[in-house]
């Protein structure tokens, strides 16, 4: 045994496998201890043996970037090993995610908590773009929730690096229902405006409490954009019909934002027409994002630790405090959006194992499959 | 000084690599990193892979050989694992099968270079489920993994091309299209020895526009205290040890020296060369 073997055991030695909370195509999440202290820890191992062209793309992607990375909003990555044949990744222990919290109709946001959580989200995302890295799968159950409330964007598997410009990339990234247009045309030359998207989908989901533009294909994909925001025209988006897949999808009209997100004040519906901007060179970047009006107007964001948060008890909020930006009484979002049938709903590549008492266990989600 | 996004080999394993502790002679080790990096060169070249991949791949090949001896991995094994790594690392993955024929063709090729002469090299194609090929798969697979674990899952490489523009346009020679294209070639064959692994960017670069320069005849700011190099953070000693490097690829080798190291190509000929080699 080499030194390297040596001190690979030495780190396989500081953490432990208690239990198994998820499996995915190519790896397996266990929850796990650092033996020395105690902490919480998420371990995902990478099946090697299994796979056919060695080291699957996505894990390689999430040490290169992991490692590289180092933000509070981004998943932290402790340790990484090796054990006979497999990869392990030793990741920080998050609770839960922003999928389970919005999904929980027992929980009540206020305006003041989603500005919260956008801004950290847009925070995590701004570092990353910063180190020329796009993340190009945000969604609600990428953003984890850590116990003390702070939001982290996990699930690098997708990431990769822009610094060249004009190098051509995949346009399928993106799970469908956060994915923007010039993606969905086929664009194969593209760069942080693709997130900037997906954070607007998150930003409307969390005053909607359902989904903001769910598509149930491709195709279906760019007429619910266009039915929400209206078709794009030459003007708006100069260009947009000599992308490699575009199809003319029908005339429709832009439906007004004012009358879907009833509680929203003007900053706030500023700013997420900013994130939907059809023109991906207009669309608003994270760091802009951050310096928006809206996040300087009252009410301040909630702290993280003040959060609403999936536990046991229940909400120890006063209904005083809850300021009419969610009808208690109904189980769905308050709005008059054109909501699709619940049970239709099918998030793709996610698989939430909850039992009914009240507390959600959570498995961590592994998204390898695209 | 600003800080390092990719590791350097410590002082301690520059003086003594594992393949040194093992003992492999200084200059034979110098000798089979440069035929692997050549190996993978090829390789980059008939698969028409991108540059920055196979540069990478050759960079992380020297960085293994400071935590790793060439008794225990072939140099052969550990470059195609590297250029296969590299590849996905830089978001243009090879095929498998691609790479494995590649390398097929090279091993052959200099196997049948230690022949007697006069025959003419013919290349035999694997059986498409043989033997050859599930070997040279495990053995991608596990060279691959052996590499990630044994950098420490670091694979972080900053390329020297982008830099030597800058400085090039610095020093106002972009004009001179001999010299830019004579560093850039420099870096390229820089390629072949360890100094990626263990020298800064900048200093290799630094060494690669001083070598063009003195070569074309190119007059520079040399004399203290205006010296061209102190710009751009690099030390002369280290400048001057790069450009020895460099230089100590282009001697003339003779033609056992050659044989022997086209015949060490995995950890088998390499074993074996230490046992006919021990010190008695």
């Amino acid at each position: 045994m080499d030194a390297v073997e040596k001190a690979n055991l030495e780190r396989q030695k500081r953490w432990a496998k208690e239990r198994k909370v998820g499996e995915g195509t190519y790896a397996v999440v266990y929850q796990g201890r650092e033996v020395g202290t105690g902490r919480k820890v998420a371990i995902k191992k990478i099946k090697v043996g299994a796979m056919k062209d060695g080291l699957d793309m996505s894990a390689i992607r999430e040490v290169k970037y992991l490692r590289e990375l180092e933000h509070q909003n981004v998943i932290s990555l402790l340790d990484v090993f090796s054990s006979k044949t497999n990869l392990n990744l030793v990741l920080e222990w998050l609770e839960t995610d922003l999928e389970m919290i919005i999904k929980n109709h027992s929980l009540v946001f206020l305006p003041a908590d989603i500005k919260s959580w956008i801004a950290m989200t847009l925070r995590g995302l701004e570092f990353c773009h910063r180190n020329f890295i796009l993340h190009r799968d945000l969604k609600p159950n990428n953003l984890l929730i850590a116990a003390d409330g702070q939001l982290k964007i996990a699930d690098f598997g997708l990431a990769r690096d822009f610094a060249d410009p004009g190098y051509k990339m995949t346009c399928q990234v993106i799970t469908r229902w956060y994915r923007p247009p010039e993606l969905l045309f086929g664009c194969r030359y593209y760069s942080t405006a693709v997130d900037m998207w997906s954070v607007g989908c998150i930003f409307a989901e969390l005053m909607l409490r359902t989904p903001y533009l769910p598509g149930e294909s491709d195709m279906d994909q760019l007429k619910t954009i266009f039915r929400a925001l209206g078709t794009p025209t030459e003007e708006e988006w100069p260009g947009h019909t000599k992308l490699p897949d575009y199809v003319p999808v029908g005339q429709f009209t832009k439906s007004s934002m004012r009358d879907l997100f009833t509680a929203a004040t003007a900053d706030c519906l500023n700013l997420l027409s900013k994130f939907f901007i059809y023109e991906p060179r207009k669309r608003i970047s994270a760091r802009d994002a951050l310096h928006h009006p809206y996040f300087f107007a009252l009410p301040n964001p909630t702290h993280p630790s003040k959060l609403p948060k999936i536990s046991t008890q229940p909400s120890s909020r006063t209904l005083e405090e809850v300021d009419g930006n969610v009808d208690l009484d109904s189980p769905g979002p308050a709005v008059k959006a054109p909501a699709p049938v619940p049970n239709r709903l099918k998030r793709k590549l996610s698989s939430v194992s909850s039992n009914q008492d009240g507390r959600e266990t959570y498995a961590r989600r592994l998204d390898f499959s695209q | 000084m600003s800080r390092r996004l990719y590791p350097l080999a410590s002082l301690e394993q520059i003086q003594n690599s594992p393949s040194r502790q093992d003992g492999i002679p200084a200059e034979l080790e110098e000798d089979l990193r440069a035929y692997g990096c050549k190996l993978i060169h090829q390789a980059g070249i008939l698969l028409k892979q991108k540059q920055v991949a196979v540069a990478t791949a050759q960079i992380l090949f020297q960085r293994f050989w400071f935590v790793t001896s060439m008794k225990q991995f072939g140099i052969g094994d550990v470059g195609m694992g590297a250029l296969y790594l590299a590849s996905k690392l830089e978001e243009c993955p090879l095929r498998m099968r691609d790479l494995i024929n590649v390398y097929d063709l090279l091993l052959q090729r200099a196997a049948h270079s230690l022949k007697p002469e006069g025959k003419e090299f013919k290349y035999t194609p694997m059986s498409y489920f043989g033997n050859t090929f599930y070997d040279l798969k495990d053995a991608l697979v596990v060279a691959e993994m052996q590499l990630l674990k044994r950098l420490g899952f670091d694979v972080h490489v900053v390329l020297p091309y982008g830099t030597l523009v800058n400085y090039m346009r610095l020093l106002d020679l972009t004009g001179r299209e001999d010299a830019v294209s004579r560093a850039w070639g420099y870096l390229n064959d820089a390629l072949q020895t360890p100094v990626y692994a263990s020298y800064p960017v900048q200093t290799i670069v630094s060494a690669a526009i001083l070598l063009a320069t003195r070569h074309l005849g190119i007059p520079l700011p040399s004399t203290p205290p205006n010296c061209w190099w102190d710009l751009f953070d690099a030390e002369w000693e280290d400048v001057w040890a790069v450009c020895g490097y460099i230089m100590r690829l282009y001697r003339e080798r003779s033609l056992e020296d050659r044989r022997q190291v086209i015949g060490m190509l995995t950890k088998k000929d390499v074993r074996r060369w230490l046992e006919e080699n021990a010190p008695s």
